[in-house]
């Protein structure tokens, strides 16, 4: 839908935060579930994917179970640190996205309104 | 999908935990319940959580309608009854006492509930502020409206 090529990647930007933080969401959920191991995206894999252009500057991260998290008795690895930190952390990354989409909209804006 | 299915997480999340609260001071309220309707003494109840794993089936439903629970979420399936045996204490004068007096009384450790009564409030404090959260990123993604 987006003609504005940085304004796809964007989009793809906002989609895979929005992806992780229902990620980190659903760790937070299963912090008490017997057996339950910690998902994530490989977020750094896939935007150096797309900073390589190989998919075309398209974010298509992954979903993966978290390696190396110290298991507790029951089985669950949630960190609540961890998670609590990268909650934070995502909602900001989501808020410099969407600061970012109205920098585009603001300058289409301002393309329009000085055309007369 | 996205910001509202990670509200519908967390709320999952406020809901079995509020659950396991109801029935962890039911455990405190019953810790010297002798009698109850079924005969005996109270039994200790116990929650057991299972997340909710994504099948492809059940997110085709999820996107026809609200039939399933969200992928990711997490839900109470069952309240166990605790196998611990009664504790016997010695009190002929009891009218529940038995034929060598003794009364048989719950197998519940106030002290063991009470740890996991703080367990689950803090869990619902973090799923409340992952709620509060996701309701940020919504609201910063209306703004993107109100461009000019």
């Amino acid at each position: 839908m987006a003609t504005n090529p940085l304004l796809q990647v964007l989009e793809g930007y906002l989609q895979a935060t929005t992806e992780r933080q229902q990620l980190i969401v659903s760790n937070m959920a299963n912090i008490d579930t017997p057996g339950y191991h910690a998902r994530d995206l490989n977020f750094e894999q896939a935007l150096q994917r797309a900073e390589g252009g190989a998919d075309g500057m398209q974010l298509s991260p992954v979903v993966q179970e978290v390696q190396g998290l110290p298991e507790r008795a029951d089985g669950n690895d949630v960190n609540i640190d961890r998670e609590s930190m990268l909650l934070s952390e995502t909602q900001i990354q989501y808020q410099l996205g969407v600061q970012l989409v109205k920098g585009q909209f603001q300058q289409l804006l301002t393309a329009i309104k000085d055309s007369n | 999908m996205g910001l509202f299915d990670m509200m519908a997480i967390s709320a999952s999340a406020l809901t079995a935990e509020r659950q396991r609260a109801e029935v962890t001071t039911a455990n405190l309220a019953n810790a010297e319940t002798t009698h109850t309707d079924s005969g005996g003494p109270y039994v200790r109840k116990e929650v057991v959580f299972s997340a909710v794993t994504g099948s492809p089936f059940r997110s085709v439903f999820n996107r026809l309608g609200r039939f399933a629970p969200q992928p990711g979420s997490v839900r109470l399936t069952e309240v166990m009854d605790d196998p611990a045996a009664p504790v016997m204490r010695y009190e002929p004068g009891n009218p529940e006492a038995n034929g060598n007096g003794y009364v048989a009384y719950p197998a519940i450790n106030p002290t063991e509930e009470m740890v996991d009564l703080m367990g689950s409030v803090r869990a619902y404090q973090l799923n409340a502020s992952a709620v509060s959260a996701s309701k940020q990123m919504i609201q910063e993604s209306l703004d993107i409206l109100k461009t000019s």
